[in-house]
């Protein structure tokens, strides 16, 4: 089936060096905010926390044509249009900008660096105030809940009252759930992409070899490493265990199969495409990233449980949004029968949720390729949201009959 | 389907029921239920750009099979449940309807009358499959796995403990009211469970 373009060859956009590539939203930069009083879930109370976002589009009038972008683990606030330092595209310039699926020409779109990230949002590498020297592995642990709580604060910072939709793929879509369940009354659409309410053992174990990748690399130092010598080795080989698990099968064989590397370096002779590929994505990922920052938000991932061990309802039932839940049927990562279950349990909680399981082939990457029937979904569903405004009839399909 | 059925459900369901669509198709009766009886409906549909079509018009849609479309709702979270068009189709239509009366109060069918008389006629003059407006595509191509009449029906109901509440029937010429077994092309009935029976 001709899902995505054949423009996947170039990937996603992230760590890409794409000559000549075009944003429609020309430089972007984001910006950054400190917002005071914050305490995470787990008891720390930081003074302030800075926080990275970008906004692109013009908020109307009422007030009521926000959306929150939520970004993967390893995404920044610079979701759309050129970098001005690096001039590399946004995460999701794809399907972020005027005309595209998330329409900057209708909606006003906020993106922001996640708490405990590394590109301008408070995290491990930010100073630590009582001690004048980057916190390391004395900054809290951090939840996908405090993380989006910091954006709730945000989003009431820009006086939004009320957000039409919270959307976001992988990382990004636990954070949208979050939203539904923690502020119901702010946002009228979750739209949770590629995602899960709760990591299985696999993906905790991906994860766990990252970690390991990170912590047994003797730059780590517990933690407290130089910034002229961090702990690259282990964040690359995360990175590069990472990337094999955002592919496909199909996309490896396709883009890479058993061709061999064309200029073929002593070190490295006789090497794959694939080889030189993850080298490449480990040695550009490690340029822009903080191991210790890929740490805690790995954690954070796996001890993210949307109903928080108790039985799904009593979580369930605080949930006010209508949701589109969307998965793809070549992701091994965030596997299709993990979002079915969601959706089921949503469903048996009497929430309107629209569930499209989209038949691309390369894999978790494919909420961030080009993917034309991908950008058609949130288009059409978003437009509709636009259309009904934030006061569409709540979660209430059953009541509105009588038994 | 032909046409008057769609007419016909659409005056069975009152104003503002539940109503999930199995088997929504692009979603357009679905819509016109929502827009002209202001139910709250949902779709299930396994076709990807049906779903997509769905999407568009702002419809609840489940992309899956039917029976898993089934297994994500509650126990009576809808007034009526609707298998139009889909039904000579089901591996298992017993265990469909069952599950499909599990969700909903009432169960609407729509099916292909495999005894209309054109059929009859074919097999019995060429001694082929019969190809005919209602049944356009021939054996080795049809999606239907069942070849049931509206006597197969009503016998189908009765053993599984379902009263047929109402029921029309269709050909090319409109609806037929005397000898449907024989003259009619398409069949629906609206069913709930008989009383007492097992069926919920």
């Amino acid at each position: 089936m001709p899902a995505a373009s054949k423009s996947f060859a170039q990937g996603d956009l992230q760590d890409q060096k794409v000559a000549g590539y075009q944003s429609a939203l020309g430089v972007t930069r984001p910006q950054t905010v400190s917002l005071p009083g914050f305490r995470t879930q787990s008891g720390f109370t930081f003074e302030a926390v800075d926080v990275s976002y970008l906004t692109l589009g013009k908020l109307a009038a009422a007030r009521d044509n926000a959306i929150l972008v939520c970004h993967a683990l390893s995404g920044s606030a610079h979701v759309a249009g050129l970098h001005p330092d690096t001039q590399r595209p946004g995460w999701w310039d794809f399907h972020v900008g005027p005309g595209k699926a998330i329409d900057t020409d209708k909606f006003f779109v906020i993106c922001a660096n996640v708490l405990g990230g590394c590109s301008g949002t408070t995290g491990p590498a930010s100073i630590n105030p009582k001690t004048g020297k980057p916190y390391g592995m004395a900054f809290p642990s951090v939840t996908v809940r405090d993380m989006v709580a910091v954006q709730a604060k945000l989003v009431a910072h820009l006086g939004i009252a009320k957000i039409l939709a919270v959307i976001g793929g992988s990382m990004g879509g636990m954070q949208a759930l979050a939203w539904a369940t923690d502020f119901p009354e702010r946002l009228q659409h979750c739209v949770p992409i590629a995602t899960c309410p709760s990591h299985g053992a696999m993906q905790i174990a991906f994860n766990e070899i990252g970690r390991h990748a990170i912590l047994s690399d003797p730059n780590w130092h517990g933690g407290n490493y130089s910034e002229a010598h961090p702990p690259a080795h282990g964040l690359s080989v995360a990175r590069m265990v990472g990337h094999v698990t955002y592919l496909s099968e199909f996309s490896m064989t396709h883009k890479f199969g058993r061709q061999r590397q064309a200029e073929a370096t002593a070190a490295h002779k006789d090497q794959f495409s694939i080889e030189s590929y993850l080298h490449h994505q480990g040695e550009s990922f490690v340029k822009r990233f903080d191991p210790n920052s890929y740490l805690y938000l790995t954690r954070a991932l796996d001890r993210f449980d949307l109903f928080e061990s108790q039985p799904p309802d009593a979580m369930l039932k605080r949930i006010r949004a209508r949701f589109l839940v969307v998965s793809f049927s070549s992701d091994w990562l965030y596997p299709p029968v993990q979002s079915r279950e969601l959706v089921r349990l949503l469903k048996r909680a009497n929430i309107p949720v629209t569930y499209v399981n989209l038949d691309t082939d390369y894999g978790h990457d494919s909420f961030l390729i080009e993917n034309p029937p991908f950008a058609n979904l949130i288009r059409d569903y978003l437009e509709h949201g636009r259309q009904h405004g934030l006061h569409h009839p709540p979660a209430g399909r059953l009541e509105t009959a009588a038994k | 389907m032909h046409p008057g059925i769609y007419a016909t459900v659409a005056n069975w369901i009152p104003e503002k029921s539940r109503v999930l669509d199995l088997g929504t198709g692009d979603g357009a009766f679905l819509e016109q239920l929502v827009k002209t009886r202001h139910v709250s409906g949902e779709g299930v549909e396994l076709d990807a750009s049906s779903v997509a079509k769905c999407v568009q018009r702002g419809l609840v849609v489940h992309q899956g099979n039917i029976a898993d479309g089934l297994d994500q709702y509650g126990d009576g979270a809808f007034d009526y449940v609707l298998l139009l068009g889909t039904f000579q189709e089901l591996v298992a239509p017993s265990e469909i309807i069952r599950e499909a009366f599990r969700v909903g109060r009432q169960v609407v069918v729509a099916h292909s009358n495999f005894a209309h008389i054109r059929v009859r006629l074919q097999i019995l003059t060429s001694g082929r499959t019969p190809i005919t407006r209602s049944l356009p595509t021939p054996w080795y191509r049809t999606r239907n796995l069942h070849f049931l009449s509206v006597l197969d029906f009503q016998d189908f109901c009765r053993e599984s403990g379902f009263r047929q509440q109402a029921s029309a029937y269709f050909n090319a010429r409109g609806q037929v009211r005397f000898l449907p077994n024989l003259r009619a092309e398409d069949a629906v009935s609206l069913l709930q469970p008989e009383a007492g029976s097992m069926a919920r």
